[in-house]
């Protein structure tokens, strides 16, 4: 043995040494890296690695059903509506064009615009890609039953809002759409999300967090290209279905109010004034929301927004008119209640009254002759209320006693976008008009006209305070929500809005003064019905603008003198004055009590009554 | 002597047959589960593959534990000389696999002539130093032995294959330090190489995840500044080589050796950015920040780690694992074995293919101390640095502590051609250790 073959044992052995060292080195710092990873911070990789395969779904709830105060067959249902999917990547690529075709012809969409949807470049996708929204129940069985030659096709369950015959109560009910940018923005932190249906007016808007429920949320777990892996879904939060919800509406006094009313514009109100219940709400024109999920939902959309009739407007909220004469109820209520002049002091009604430089007319121009109080309502003396506001009771009081009525300010009924209406002050004109109070704004004033707007809901209120003698509840539509799980109905406990120090006396008075308008007044001729005596009020309201045409009123409740009060109605008609003119509130207020008393249709009350007005028409 | 062949009958060393034996079988198992796909089904029949493989690798270990390896010493430059044309050849005709021109063959059959140039490399090389051992400290013959291993490279390099190149340098490194070199010419070529690549990636870096152009960085990018340094550099190291050679003092040397690092540095640096592709800029920088691209070049870094660490103390379980089975982990039989291994099998998993190697690499120190040939240690030490490089870049990368680069775990990543490699170098080891009292 060469020496020249060996190394010196000792620096041989030394960097053997020093090379065993570094190699531990580096496996003792790669285990302490692995012992962070698996061991101290494996929880964060779990959970990376879990976020990485699992994918949530969410899983839409079911809508809440919508019922009218019988709680019977619903006014708004779920009907089934179903999204066909195609998922390319499941099938061979031969096969997709033929398949495609298929699906063009049973869903009935041309060919060119399915080519579209599914490019050739997206033939290896496992993303599920929308062909077509909703699609009837028949249509997937047919799918479903042909299986084989639909390879790839899959559908879910997107049930749609069903809003029957919805008719009038499209303003009450409203309806729903998916949510906006700027409805999301503001509903975020309640738990709504980009793909949310929400209620755009209406019961739908205003109780859309009790109707809507809880979306349920499914997991599946999935490889990288997101192919489901396995065939179970692995977890589900199980959706929470929403609560159905019982309107007040009573839809035998609905229709005949939508027909009493016919196509004239304008609006109705009933209200049950011992709870604030509303019985029916009529406004017109109205739309028909079931045409927002057809195919055509953007053109009718469009069309319903420029329509210059605004059929969007809920006019018995959203719309306010001078009150005309019906605001005497009111005048004649601080007269009475202040004690500013005595009831039977009479003035003699020439037909004209000067206040300053201007004239103001009576509506009868040859002058009512001598009037007390009862007879000034009863048959709408302008003179005697101009004289008693200009000279009596002064603005302050009748904006006092306005608002004790609850004019010009929300009654806070349970649907969205309510209007306050106007109750002018002299405090309020100066400051928006930029000019002094004069008598004659007084004097307008006290008869109904000029500034002073009012909806037909607060005359509806009004009217339901000289029924109760002084108390107001507020007027609600929700009678009650039906708790999903006991299927018990949760009704509503009714709300008093305000009540009245006037005295007992004084409504008394009030009521009787309201009664000798449909006894001997004004409203004697148009109310024909004889199944329930009535007290109310007349109204014809000139909208600043001359002409011949006037908004027409008529507020009244009955029977008048019934002493359980949970039986008496209130009715409010309105009819804007673009009408041709012929005095339609209180005619049509004469249908509608007729039919309620008497438990009849607009057909049967129109049969019976054979109502003289009718009869040209 | 005849006394104390016949402890030894076999040619087998037991240690070592058990840790090959030990690494192959789990290998195995996890080529196995890395075929299986997120519905449960065995999708590839890889892990027959490497089963035959494997068998093949007992007859060449065995067979080449038998062969006196004094004959390899002899043909070691024919062996290194077939192994450099097969790699032109490679380069010229071979099959490009994951973006390499690496395979060569005929008839589908064939393999990485890279694997087996390292082997036929260190062969060489152990013969050259051996001879030269007088002189290994010189300068000269350090870079002649440099030229050795930089042929190979370079034809490595050219397939592309950055991860292979790369295990050269510690083969040399570690074959020089055991030949007796100096440990500061060791450092020398160390630093060199290190500071290279910082320099080279420090303006990808700042640009990339500091979004910065305006750093140190951008220094770095303008050529007259560079000229400027480099000119600096190589007046100091003139005036130093002449001071040591004028005055004979200690200090001249050491600045001619921290200058010349720099400037080499700064040129191969220069030279560097030129030659790399974006891709191998961005798994350096996904190294350092996967989140700068987590769906493109980081994910193979961040799905691995996923799949290691939610793996937990014992693991998910054999043929369990998620980040494999749903395919978020990528290359999952032959780069990232080890992930695989790590989710199903945990920490003690790891631990136990951590023993393994440390059993199989200790047993080689155990052999070089023991014998007494030069050549053998040489020979030994290139294997050592072979198998101990890749376990530390291979492994490294699946836990986030080396950039990605592609290159296999001996005897646990699915490939016939490093299976036998390794096999190779082991039945070699055992060789040199049964002749140590035979010349």
């Amino acid at each position: 043995m060469s020496d020249q073959g060996q190394f010196s044992s000792e620096g041989k052995k030394l960097r053997i040494v020093f090379t065993g060292i570094v190699i531990s080195l580096v496996f003792l710092a790669y285990l302490g890296q692995l012992f962070v990873m698996q061991v101290v911070n494996t929880g964060k990789f779990s959970q990376d690695a879990t976020s990485f395969s699992q994918r949530s779904v969410s899983v839409p709830a079911k809508r809440g059903e919508i019922f009218d105060r019988s709680h019977k067959a619903p006014l708004v249902l779920n009907s089934d509506s179903f999204q066909v999917n195609f998922n390319p990547a499941e099938i061979s690529k031969e096969m997709i064009p033929l398949i495609l075709s298929r699906l063009a012809v049973l869903l009935k969409i041309p060919f060119t615009e399915v080519e579209k949807r599914v490019p050739t470049n997206l033939y290896t996708s496992y993303q599920a890609i929308e062909l077509k929204k909703a699609v009837d129940y028949g249509t997937v069985r047919k799918i479903a039953e042909n299986l084989s030659d639909f390879a790839g096709v899959t559908w879910e369950s997107n049930p749609i809002r069903n809003y029957r015959d919805i008719g009038s109560l499209a303003h009450v009910v409203g309806y729903v759409g998916n949510i906006t940018q700027d409805e999301l923005q503001v509903l975020y932190n309640q738990g709504y999300g980009l793909r949310s249906v929400v209620g755009k007016s209406g019961i739908e808007k205003r109780f859309d967090l009790v109707l809507r429920g809880k979306e349920g949320t499914r997991f599946r777990t999935v490889d990288v290209n997101g192919r489901n892996v396995g065939t179970s879904v692995k977890e589900e939060i199980i959706p929470e279905s929403g609560k159905d919800i019982v309107l007040t509406i009573n839809q035998d006094i609905q229709l005949l109010a939508e027909k009493s009313l016919g196509k004239r514009m304008g609006s109705v109100v009933v209200l049950q004034p011992s709870t604030g219940e509303v019985l029916a709400m009529v406004s017109y024109p109205y739309f028909d929301p079931n045409k927002f999920y057809t195919d055509e939902a953007n053109q009718e959309y469009l069309r319903l927004q420029t329509d210059v009739t605004f059929p969007f407007l809920n006019r018995t909220i959203q719309s306010t008119y001078p009150p005309g004469s019906t605001f005497k109820v009111i005048m004649t209520t601080a007269i009475l209640s202040d004690k500013v002049l005595d009831p039977n002091r009479t003035f003699v009604c020439t037909g004209t009254v000067e206040v300053g430089d201007r004239i103001f007319k009576c509506n009868k121009l040859t002058g009512h002759g001598v009037v007390n109080l009862s007879r000034a309502l009863a048959q709408s003396c302008n003179i005697y209320y101009y004289t008693a506001g200009l000279e009596y009771l002064g603005i302050d009081r009748i904006d006092d006693y306005s608002k004790r009525f609850g004019l010009g300010q929300i009654t806070g009924i349970d649907l969205p976008g309510e209007i306050a209406g106007l109750v002018p002050t002299p405090k309020w004109k100066e400051r928006s008009l930029n000019y002094p109070w004069l008598g004659g704004d007084t004097v307008n004033t006290s008869i109904g006209q000029g500034y002073l707007q009012v909806s037909p809901i607060q005359m509806a209120n009004a009217v339901a305070m000289v029924s109760n003698s002084g108390k107001v509840f507020r007027p609600h539509l929700v009678k009650g929500i039906v708790d999903s799980v006991t299927g018990e109905l949760q009704e509503s406990v009714p709300e008093v809005l305000y009540e009245s120090t006037v005295t007992p006396e004084v409504w008394t008075q009030v009521q009787n003064d309201m009664r000798g308008v449909i006894s001997e007044g004004t409203a004697a001729v148009v109310i024909t019905t004889k199944s329930v005596k009535i007290a109310g009020k007349t109204g014809t309201a000139e909208d600043g603008s001359k002409g011949s045409s006037n908004h027409s009123w008529f507020v009244a409740y009955g029977p008048w003198d019934e002493p359980d009060l949970s039986k008496r109605i209130v009715v409010v008609v309105q009819v804007e004055k673009s009408n041709t003119w012929e005095w339609w509130a209180p005619k049509a207020a004469d249908l509608i009590f007729h039919g309620i008393f008497s438990n009849q249709t607009y057909e049967q009350v129109i049969q019976e009554l054979r109502p003289w007005y009718m009869s040209g028409l | 002597m005849s006394n104390e062949r016949s402890k030894s009958l076999l040619t087998i060393d037991p240690l070592l047959a058990f840790a090959v034996l030990g690494l192959t079988t789990i290998g195995i198992l996890f080529i196995l589960s890395s075929g299986v796909n997120s519905n449960g089904i065995l999708i590839t029949n890889e892990y027959l593959k490497q089963l035959l493989w494997a068998l093949v690798g007992v007859f060449f270990l065995i067979s080449f534990s038998y062969l006196n390896y004094n004959l390899l010493r002899d043909l070691s430059f024919w062996i290194y000389l077939f192994f450099l044309i097969l790699l032109v050849l490679t380069l010229l005709f071979g099959k490009v696999v994951n973006g390499a021109k690496a395979w060569i063959g005929i008839w589908g059959l064939g393999g990485q002539p890279s694997e087996f140039s390292k082997i036929a490399t260190i062969l060489f090389l152990g013969r050259f130093l051996a001879n030269k051992r007088a002189e290994v400290q010189n300068w000269r013959v350090f870079l002649q032995a440099f030229l050795i291993i930089a042929i190979p490279m370079v034809l490595i390099l050219r397939q592309p294959d950055t991860g292979t190149t790369l295990v050269f340098i510690p083969i040399f490194l570690l074959m020089i330090f055991m030949a007796g070199g100096k440990v500061r010419h060791v450092l020398y070529f160390a630093f060199i190489g290190i500071l290279s690549v910082i320099l080279a990636l420090i303006p990808f870096v700042e640009s990339i995840i500091y979004n910065d152009t305006n750093g140190i960085g951008s220094l770095l990018l303008d050529t007259r500044i560079i000229l400027v340094v480099a000119f600096s550099c190589t007046l100091i190291i003139s005036l130093a080589i002449f001071g040591y050679r004028k005055y004979k003092q200690r200090i001249y040397y050491w600045i001619t050796y921290i200058f010349s690092v720099l400037l080499i540095s700064l040129i191969t640096a220069y030279l560097l950015r030129d030659v790399l592709k974006d891709y191998q800029v961005m798994r350096f920088i996904v190294f350092l920040d996967p989140n700068v691209d987590p769906k493109g070049s980081g994910w193979n870094l961040i799905q691995s780690m996923t799949a290691i660490g939610s793996g937990g103390l014992t693991g998910k379980g054999f043929l369990l694992g998620t980040q494999s089975h749903y395919r978020f982990l990528p290359m999952q039989s032959t780069d990232f074995i080890f992930s695989i291994l790590g989710e199903e099998w945990g920490f003690l998993g790891a631990v136990l293919v951590f023993g393994f190697f440390l059993l199989l690499l200790f047993r080689m120190l155990y052999i070089m101390n023991a014998i007494k040939d030069s050549y053998g240690v040489l020979v030994i030490a290139g294997f050592v640095g072979m198998f101990f490089t890749h376990v530390l870049i291979n492994v490294g990368m699946t836990i986030g502590i080396m950039p990605v680069t592609g290159i296999p775990l001996y005897f646990l990543s699915y490939g016939g051609s490093s299976l036998l490699a390794g096999s190779l170098a082991i039945g070699i080891t055992m060789n040199i250790y049964y002749r140590r009292f035979r010349f």
